[in-house]
């Protein structure tokens, strides 16, 4: 026994926890490699197939709803480090540098920070709907995201009517904020919210009306549809045929979400923090994590509708035909490889780390053997990224199309950063006047226009 | 929902059991109106609410209260209510020797502390009949107006600030930082200098200072530029400032506004020209003054003074006579029996001292005038009729320092 015991209790506790954990990982790999050879796995494979695929429906709601909630958290965080970052530079500051490299997990303790605040009810607050209010809000933000098109064939539901069915959701948001400043018991959330409401209800009549134009163009409500009848060279782009549209898109989209310079629901040099001004906790962190999902929200939403979704700005099909390259599929079509990509996996793995140590471990002769071997897992690691990158990235359409689709967000993400960052903040008669007297006016005035042109091109290409 | 009645204690007396919560968000004063103002003011007609403003709040700039009543957005009438920061720092005064009083006198005016602490310095030179060596007033001149740009510039980022810009505020603070590390390099403190004494001041220029100052007078201008080229001509800020706020040339005198205020109403009084002291009345520079009097032209005023400062700056530094920089005085002075009024030019006005002495080496009675104070009087005036976020802008424009209007 002592043979197992003496060097067992030599190990770190680190070691203690990766020891079994490396030998399950083994005996798992011989299990799956056996199992497969004598067609246990494959049976149990095609059983569980069979269960999803008649119940597909259920299966495909559970996944997207999952989805839609989780990936509201990481692009939350990342746009939290963007501002605070760019802000940060555009004051001539450094910005967060003290959590994870470069700062880059500030964000990520802001969350835990807000999850470890104490929950707070102030006195005579309407309790119910001063709970519900945050998670309306929040809600109405992530539900739009189930419409909008990632990728080519990643979306969520690709209704027909996606596009009203996304001015449906968001429109609720305003729901949650007024009932947040009213449910606090507090004159400053009180104003916020009031504030939220008139801003809210009077962009979103420039917002609808904007895409009016694209709907006349597309034919369709569809948001895929719409990105796929902009597929081809980046002017195929709707933005070029409708300009004004999109500057009145763009101007409500930072209204709609409260925006510099359109912040007015919470102005902290005004009414403190307008309706979250009592909320405290996770309650709060809901309405945080709205507002920067709903500034993802709207720059996917601007992408979507007027800069071509997930196409590519170039169209790569004349280029390849020019040079003569059939197509840039890869030779080795992994899907077709069977088991044996199994046991290349399997063994391979450990051949070509060795393989890498081993020039590390001869030519550094300070290192030992063990330093050589981490040093080139790591490098393999990245290597082994860079490939499966790349060889996604040729292979399947739906990396191209998520590559170009989050670049371009981000843009349109980084302008509203760069907006807050520059501008003051207007008033709220200034802002109402501005909504009513010029952004509908101008959108209704495109609305004709476009459809006169159309009629026009129409009754040309009947001659 | 409303909790029960008459749990809470009031804010203002500790004895007085208040109806609910509501009457401490509500700002109504636990007892019965004392005057005719009150009783009027805190009744309120339908559709109008009263806000509590502060004394934590954002854009008060210190811990001013204002009871605002508003009808909506609009603000109708409003109670300011003083005393949150209350120190006593006369009556301390007169309990230390003179030179305890500099120091005491340091945080009237905490955003530019070289100013306050001027006030129990000249009163007494000015009581001695001291004739200071004139380097001592050079350097004087010289941190006087190093203060003021400082003062100014962090006054640009607070009133973008207050109208929504993040950036600008952090653009006015490194400029301050720069001259604030500046002095802090001769003085040995950042905020509260302590570094004015009768008879001169207390340390000579050194080394790490001027090469500090050197290396900020080659970029000043250009760095003033950088900072007001994101509002000079911002669109939103020019529709947020002009017209806003207008402080006639007639009700700014009738209040006593002095300063910044008051030039932009377009009267040239400025201490260091209308009663010189120092050696002002040797250097060259004008008085800038603008004759809109609305935020617009009080910004627009106080990037022209630090533009003036600069000038002086250069001058100082380029006349600065070598010398002593204490006059020979004893350590332990006794000051004649008398009395003495002093004033100078702060960035927020006409910063005076009614000084009286009994011939003890303590100050009788320090009577500290505070522009402040005279300036908040305007608020009153300004403030109704405007939307509550035009309020917070023309408050910012005013630039009151709470410090010195509670002393």
């Amino acid at each position: 026994m002592s043979v197992i015991s003496r060097p067992w209790n030599r190990l770190s506790l680190a070691g203690k926890i990766i020891l079994p954990l490396f030998l399950l990982l083994i005996a798992l790999t011989v299990l799956l490699l056996a199992g497969w050879q004598l067609g246990l796995i494959p049976a149990v494979i095609e059983l569980l197939a069979e269960v999803v695929r008649s119940n597909i429906d259920i299966f495909r709601f559970i996944l997207t709803a999952t989805l839609t909630l989780l990936i509201t958290i990481p692009v939350a965080f990342v746009i939290i480090y963007m501002e605070m970052k760019v802000i940060a530079f555009l004051a001539g500051r450094i910005g967060p540098n003290r959590v994870g490299p470069w700062g880059t997990l500030s964000s990520v303790f802001h969350g835990f920070k807000v999850l470890a605040k104490e929950d707070f009810t102030p006195t005579g607050a309407d309790a119910a709907v001063f709970t519900v209010a945050p998670i309306i809000t929040y809600l109405s933000s992530v539900l739009t995201l189930l419409v909008i098109p990632f990728a080519p064939g990643l979306v969520g539901l690709d209704m027909n009517i996606g596009l009203l069915y996304f001015f449906a959701v968001s429109g609720l948001t305003v729901v949650g904020l007024l009932t947040a400043g009213w449910s606090s018991f507090n004159k400053y959330s009180l104003l916020g919210g009031l504030r939220a409401a008139a801003q809210i209800v009077s962009y979103e009549l420039p917002l609808l009306l904007a895409p009016v134009g694209i709907i006349m163009l597309a034919g369709t409500l569809s948001l895929n549809q719409i990105v796929i009848q902009q597929s081809g060279w980046f002017w195929d782009w709707y933005v070029f045929q409708q300009p004004i549209a999109f500057i009145v898109f763009f101007i409500a989209a930072a209204a709609e979400g409260n925006r510099t310079p359109f912040d007015l629901t919470e102005a902290d040099s005004e009414i403190v923090a307008g309706f979250a001004t009592e909320y405290s906790g996770m309650r709060f962190g809901f309405f945080f994590f709205a507002e920067y999902v709903n500034v993802f929200i709207l720059s996917a939403l601007t992408v979507v509708l007027f800069f071509g979704g997930w196409n590519a700005p170039i169209d790569p099909r004349p280029i390849l035909e020019f040079f003569r390259i059939g197509s840039l599929t890869p030779a080795i079509d992994v899907s077709s490889m069977g088991i044996w990509l199994l046991w290349v996996l399997a063994i391979g793995v450990p051949l070509l780390v060795l393989l890498i140590a081993l020039p590390l471990w001869l030519l550094k002769s300070g290192w030992s053997f063990l330093k050589s071997l981490v040093v080139a897992f790591v490098l393999f690691n990245v290597m082994a990224i860079a490939a499966v990158t790349i060889w996604a990235f040729l292979s399947f359409e739906v990396v191209v199309g998520l590559f170009w689709f989050i670049v371009k967000t981000f843009t349109f993400v980084f302008i509203f950063v760069w907006m807050r960052g520059t501008l003051p903040r207007v008033r709220i008669d200034q802002l109402m006047g501005f909504a009513w007297k010029w952004l509908v006016e101008i959108a209704l005035l495109n609305v004709f226009v476009t459809a006169g042109a159309i009629l026009l091109v129409q009754e040309l290409a009947r001659q | 929902m409303t909790t029960d009645r008459g749990t809470v204690r009031s804010l203002d007396d500790p004895n007085i059991w208040v109806d609910t919560p509501a009457t401490i968000f509500d700002a109504v004063p636990p007892y019965p109106p004392r005057t005719e103002r009150e009783a009027e003011f805190y009744h309120l007609r339908d559709g109008e609410m009263l806000l509590n403003l502060g004394p934590q709040h954002p854009s008060t700039h210190g811990v001013l209260r204002i009871v605002l009543k508003v009808d909506g957005e609009r603000v109708t009438d409003l109670d300011p209510v003083l005393g949150y920061l209350h120190r006593g720092v006369e009556k301390i005064c007169e309990n230390g020797d003179w030179h305890h009083a500099i120091s005491n006198c340091d945080p009237l005016e905490y955003v530019a502390s070289m100013f306050s602490e001027a006030m129990p310095v000249l009163s007494a030179e000015k009581l001695l009949d001291l004739q200071i060596p004139r380097r001592a007033e050079y350097i004087r001149v010289l941190c006087w107006e190093l203060n003021r740009i400082a003062s100014h510039g962090l006054f640009i980022g607070w009133l973008a600030l207050d109208l929504g810009g993040l950036t600008p505020l952090l653009y006015g603070f490194i400029e301050r930082d720069r001259i604030v590390e500046m002095l802090a390099s001769l003085t040995g403190q950042r905020m509260l200098f302590n570094y004015l004494r009768i008879g001169g001041v207390n340390r000579d220029l050194n080394h790490d200072f001027l090469s500090r100052l050197g290396d900020w007078m080659s970029k000043a201008a250009v760095e003033l530029e950088n900072e007001t080229r994101l509002l000079n001509e911002n669109e939103i800020f020019v529709r947020r400032t002009k017209g806003m706020g207008v402080l006639d040339r007639d009700t700014a005198l009738r209040l006593c506004v002095t300063g910044p205020n008051l030039r932009a109403a377009g009267v040239p009084y400025d201490v260091r020209r209308a009663h010189p002291y120092s050696v002002y009345p040797e250097l060259d520079f004008d008085i800038p003054t603008r004759d809109t009097g609305d935020s617009y032209a009080r910004y627009l005023l106080r990037v022209d003074e630090i533009r003036e400062s600069i000038r002086i700056i250069d001058q100082v530094l380029h006349e600065m006579p070598d010398g002593p920089i204490m006059a020979k005085i004893p350590r332990m002075i006794r000051i004649p029996p008398g009395r003495a009024f002093i004033s100078v030019e702060s960035p927020r006005g006409q910063y005076s001292c009614y000084a009286m002495s009994d011939g003890s080496d303590q100050p009788f009675r320090l009577r500290i005038h505070d522009p402040s104070y005279f300036t908040l009087q305007a608020v009153g005036h300004l403030m109704p009729g405007n939307l509550i976020a035009d309020s917070m802008a023309i408050m910012a424009s005013l630039d009151p320092v709470m410090g010195g209007v509670d002393k």
